[in-house]
C-alpha cells in the first residue's frame, strides 16, 4: 500500500471503460486494414459481417441453425452430465469401485474424443444423434472428474460431525455431500459446456446437412467468408450465453462464496 | 557514539480513497534508538502497528512521516518505488511467516541467501553448515520444507538469515505459530546463537515472558495510534537459562511493570 | 488434498492385500467384459457398425509392418508440436510482459474473454481457403486452441505467485532478475504443467480434427478416409492408434512433471 492517494474509484472505472473501447477499435481498424489490403473476398470485413448477421438473424436462418447446435449441445450435456454427476455420489461408500473405475475413466478423460467423431457418425448416421454421443463423450468425463475432487476434498470432519449427530446415510449425502460438491461440479460444467458446444460445431463441420458447423462449411464451400463469419460469431454468441447462464445459476446457488476471478477459468 | 539504528518521530498512514475521511494513524511520533551489540524487544498488543513498524525499518514500505537513521545518516523516503528492501543486506528480516522456499531444500534455503548475493564459496558453505548443526537440523539438510516440522522451518527460516551476517537483525513474532515446548527450545537456541556474535536484534513480540527472556531492553507500545508507552531495562544476567526464567529474581517485578504498562 | 477422504476410511479393516487383489482383479474383468462386449456387439450388429477386435488388431499390425502407422503419427504429431511450441512460447512470454502493467492487462481482458469462446475448429474450413491443403490450416487452428489454455493457466500462476516469498528475496538482496526466475518461474511451473497436460492432449486432438477437414496424411486421414469408404476396420484402428498415441503422451508428461515437482508434497489419494 502506498501513501500516495490513489485516483478515485469512479474515475479508475472510466479510464477502465476508455481502455476497453480503445482496444476494440484497434482490432476493428486492423481487420478493416486487413479487408483494405486483402479484399472482402478473403477476411471479409467488420461491417459486411454485422450486416450478414442481422440480415441472417432476420431470416431466421441462424437461429434455425444455431438451435440445431444448441439442441445437440443441451441433449448430449444432459445424457452425459446427470450420471457423471451421480457416479461420484453413489460411489462415495465404494472406494473399491472407484479405485477399479479409475484407469478406464482417466483414459477415457485423457482420450481425443474429437478424433472419435467418424466412428460416431458410423454408428449413429450424419444426424443428431452422432453429435450428442460426440457431447456426451467430451462433457461426462470432465464432469465426473470435477464431482469425484469434489466428493473427495470434502472436509471430512463435516461427515463426522454429522454422523456423530445421528444423520442417517442417505442424509449425509444430501445435506453435506451434494451441497459441498456443487462448485467442483459447477466447475466442471463450466469447463463441459462450452467444449460440448464446441465438439458439437466440430461434429457438424465433418459431416452434417444442418447446425451451424455446417453453416461454416457451406460457406467455405461457396468461397462466403462473411457467412462463414457470421456463423463463427453466432457459435461464440453460443458459448458466451451458456457461459453466462452457467454463472448466473451458480451465483443463485452459492450466494456464500465470494466471486471468481474470471482470467483464473479455463475455457474450450 | 551515534546509536547503529534510530527512529525518529516516525509516523504511518494508509492511503485511503479520495473523498473519504482521511485513514487514522497507524503510527504517530515514535522515536528509539537501538546501540550495537543490543537485543531490543518490543512488546505491544495486537493490531498495534508492530508489523507496520518493522516493515518501515526493513524498507518493505514507506513512512509517512519521520525518519529512520542508519549509523546517523537518514535512510527513508516517502516513494515506495526508491525502497531498498533490506537496505543493501545490512537489514535482516525474520518475519511471522518463515517464507521458506518450497522447492528448495533445507541446505538449499539456507544458501539462497548467499546466493543471490554472490558470497556462496567454501568458507561461507561451511558457516552455513555449522549454523544447521547448531540448531539441530543436521541430517535435514535435504529435506523439503513440507518435510520439516514447524520448529524445524523455523529454524531453517532463522539461519539463513544469520548465515549473511545482517548488522542488524528484525524479527516479527518470528515464534508466534509454534506449540509453547517448541517456542522455549527456539528461544534458547536464539539465544545461544545471539551469544556467540552479539548482533542487533529487534525482537517484536506480544508475548511479555518471552520479550524478557531474551532482551536486554523492553520498548511497549501503546495501541493504535502506536508510540513508545514504557521502557525496561531487563536486569537479568546473561547466559539466561529461558526454560526456568520465571524463577529468576527480577522476572516477577519487570513482569508486572511491562503488563502494567501494555494495560 | 492431503486428507484421506472419509470414505476410504471404510475399507481399512479388510486388509491392504486383499483391496488391491479386489481392485486389480475388478479392473482386469472390467477389461474382458469390455472386449466381449466389443465382440459381442460385432457379432450382433455386424462387421459394418462394429469391427470385431480380432479384425481390428490384425489391421493394427498390417499398419504396424508397413510404416505407415508410423508414418501418419509422425505426421500427426509433426503438426501438434509445430503448434504446440509457437503457442506455448507465445502464451508463456505474453502474461510476462502483460505483468509489468496492470492497465493493459484490464484492457486486453474483456477482448480475450471474447475471442477465447470462439470454436476455433470452426475457423478451419475458411483457414483452408487461405492456405490450401498443406499444415498451414491444421497449425492456425492448432496454435490457437493451445495458446489460450497455456495463456490463461500462466496468467493464473503468476497472478498466485506468493508475494511474501518476493518480498523475502527483495530483503535478502535478490535482484529483480533472479526473483523472476527462481521465485516466479518455479511457483509457475506447477500451472506450467497443468497447461502443459491439458494443451498438448488437445493440440494431437485439433491436429487429428484438422485432418479430418483436410489432409493428405496423419492419423486423422486415416480414420476419416476409411469411414468415407465404410472401412469400419479401418476406423477402429485409426481410433485405436489415436487414443493410444494421446494416452502415451499423456503418461510421459505425467512422468516428467513427478520429477520436476519432486519438492511438491505427494497428493496421496494419486497412489494406490
Amino acid at each position: 500500500m502506498s501513501d500516495i492517494a490513489a485516483p478515485t474509484l469512479h474515475s479508475k472505472r472510466w479510464r477502465r471503460h476508455c481502455d476497453h473501447a480503445a482496444v476494440i477499435v484497434i482490432i476493428l481498424a486492423l481487420w478493416s486494414l486487413a479487408t483494405w489490403r486483402f479484399g472482402t473476398y478473403w477476411v471479409s470485413s467488420p461491417w459486411a459481417v454485422a450486416i450478414r448477421f442481422v440480415e441472417m438473424i432476420a431470416s431466421g436462418e441462424l437461429l434455425r441453425h444455431a438451435g440445431y447446435t444448441l439442441t445437440e449441445a443441451a441433449a448430449g450435456t444432459l445424457i452425459g452430465g446427470v450420471p457423471a454427476v451421480l457416479l461420484p455420489l453413489l460411489l462415495r461408500r465404494h472406494p473399491v469401485m472407484v479405485a477399479i473405475l479409475d484407469p478406464f475413466m482417466v483414459g477415457g478423460y485423457g482420450a481425443p474424443k474429437l478424433a472419435f467423431a467418424p466412428l460416431f457418425i458410423v454408428w449413429f448416421g450424419i444426424g443428431m444423434e452422432s453429435k450428442i454421443a460426440l457431447v456426451v463423450s467430451v462433457v461426462f468425463f470432465i464432469v465426473y472428474f470435477a464431482t469425484l475432487g469434489g466428493v473427495r476434498a470434502l472436509d471430512a470432519k463435516l461427515v463426522q460431525t454429522a454422523q456423530i449427530m445421528g444423520a442417517s446415510e442417505q442424509q449425509v449425502a444430501r445435506s453435506i455431500v451434494l451441497p459441498g460438491a456443487v462448485p467442483a461440479i459447477f466447475a466442471g460444467f463450466r469447463i463441459a459446456v462450452p467444449y460440448g458446444i464446441a465438439a458439437a460445431v466440430i461434429a457438424e463441420l465433418i459431416s452434417a446437412n444442418r447446425g451451424l458447423g455446417y453453416l461454416v462449411q457451406n460457406g467455405a464451400m461457396n468461397f462466403d467468408t462473411t457467412g462463414v463469419f457470421a456463423a463463427v460469431l453466432m457459435a461464440t454468441l453460443l458459448v458466451h450465453a451458456a457461459v453466462w447462464l452457467m454463472n448466473a445459476l451458480e451465483a443463485r446457488l452459492l450466494r456464500w462464496r465470494p466471486p471468481l476471478d474470471p482470467m483464473m477459468e479455463t475455457g474450450p | 557514539m551515534t546509536a547503529l539504528l534510530e527512529i525518529r518521530q516516525l509516523g504511518k498512514r494508509f492511503a485511503t480513497r479520495a473523498g473519504r475521511a482521511p485513514s487514522p494513524w497507524v503510527i504517530q511520533d515514535l522515536s528509539f534508538s537501538v546501540a550495537e551489540g543490543e537485543f531490543l524487544t518490543i512488546v505491544g498488543p495486537s493490531g498495534s502497528g508492530k508489523s507496520t513498524l518493522l516493515n518501515i525499518i526493513a524498507q518493505t514500505d514507506t513512512a509517512t512521516a519521520g525518519d529512520v537513521l542508519f549509523r546517523g545518516t537518514p535512510v527513508t523516503t516517502r516513494d515506495p518505488r526508491a525502497l531498498k528492501p533490506g537496505l543493501e543486506r545490512r537489514i535482516g528480516y525474520v518475519t511471522q511467516d518463515d517464507n521458506l522456499l518450497p522447492w528448495r531444500s533445507t541446505l538449499d534455503n539456507v544458501l539462497f541467501a548467499l546466493e543471490v548475493q554472490g558470497t556462496l564459496d567454501q568458507a561461507s558453505r561451511a558457516r552455513a553448515m555449522t549454523l544447521i548443526h547448531a540448531v539441530g537440523l543436521a541430517g535435514f539438510e535435504h529435506y523439503y520444507p513440507h518435510e520439516l516440522s514447524g520448529g524445524m522451518r523455523k529454524r531453517t527460516a532463522l539461519i539463513r538469515t544469520l548465515v549473511y551476517d545482517p548488522p542488524i537483525i528484525l524479527m516479527d513474532e518470528p515464534f508466534a505459530a509454534v506449540d509453547a515446548q517448541t517456542r522455549t527450545q527456539l528461544q534458547a537456541d536464539l539465544l545461544r546463537l545471539w551469544d556467540l556474535g552479539r548482533k542487533t536484534v529487534i525482537f517484536v513480540t506480544h508475548d511479555i515472558a518471552e520479550a524478557i527472556a531474551l532482551g536486554d531492553r523492553a520498548l511497549v507500545l501503546s495501541k493504535q495510534p502506536s508510540c513508545i508507552a514504557a521502557e525496561h531495562m531487563i536486569p537479568i544476567p546473561r547466559p539466561r537459562n529461558v526454560s526456568d526464567i520465571f524463577a529468576l529474581p527480577g522476572f516477577a517485578a519487570t513482569y508486572e511493570k511491562i503488563r502494567a504498562a501494555v494495560q | 488434498m492431503t486428507d484421506i477422504p472419509a470414505s476410504m476410511a471404510d475399507v481399512s479393516g479388510s486388509g491392504a492385500g486383499s483391496r488391491k487383489l479386489l481392485i486389480y482383479g475388478g479392473r482386469l474383468a472390467l477389461t474382458l467384459a469390455l472386449i466381449a462386449g466389443w465382440e459381442y456387439g460385432a457379432r450382433t450388429l455386424g462387421p459394418l457398425f462394429f469391427a470385431p477386435p480380432l479384425a481390428t488388431a490384425e489391421r493394427l499390425w498390417a499398419l504396424a509392418i508397413s510404416g505407415q502407422m508410423l508414418a501418419d503419427i509422425l505426421a500427426t504429431l509433426r503438426v501438434a508440436v509445430a503448434g504446440f511450441a509457437i503457442a506455448g512460447i507465445v502464451g508463456v512470454i505474453l502474461p510476462f510482459l502483460l505483468r509489468r502493467s496492470a492497465r493493459a492487462t484490464e484492457a486486453i481482458e474483456p477482448a480475450v474473454m471474447f475471442t477465447m469462446g470462439i470454436p476455433k475448429y470452426a475457423l478451419a474450413p475458411w483457414l483452408i481457403l487461405w492456405f490450401g491443403i498443406g499444415d498451414m490450416p491444421k497449425l492456425v487452428v492448432v496454435t490457437l486452441v493451445v495458446f489460450y489454455i497455456v495463456f490463461i493457466t500462466t496468467f493464473a500462476g503468476i497472478r498466485g505467485v506468493d508475494r511474501r516469498l518476493i518480498s523475502m528475496a527483495r530483503v535478502i538482496g535478490a535482484s529483480e532478475r533472479r526473483i523472476s526466475r527462481e521465485i516466479i518461474w518455479t511457483s509457475l511451473l506447477p500451472f506450467f504443467f497443468t497447461g502443459l497436460k491439458i494443451a498438448f492432449p488437445r493440440a494431437v486432438s485439433a491436429t487429428i480434427v484438422g485432418e479430418f477437414l483436410v489432409s493428405t496424411e496423419g492419423v486423422g486421414r486415416y480414420i476419416e478416409g476409411a469411414r468415407q469408404v465404410s472401412d469400419t476396420t479401418g476406423v477402429f484402428a485409426g481410433v485405436v492408434i489415436a487414443l493410444a498415441l494421446v494416452l502415451t503422451i499423456n503418461a510421459i508428461l505425467n512422468a516428467i512433471e513427478r520429477w520436476a515437482l519432486r519438492w511438491r508434497p505427494v497428493e496421496r489419494d494419486m497412489e494406490l
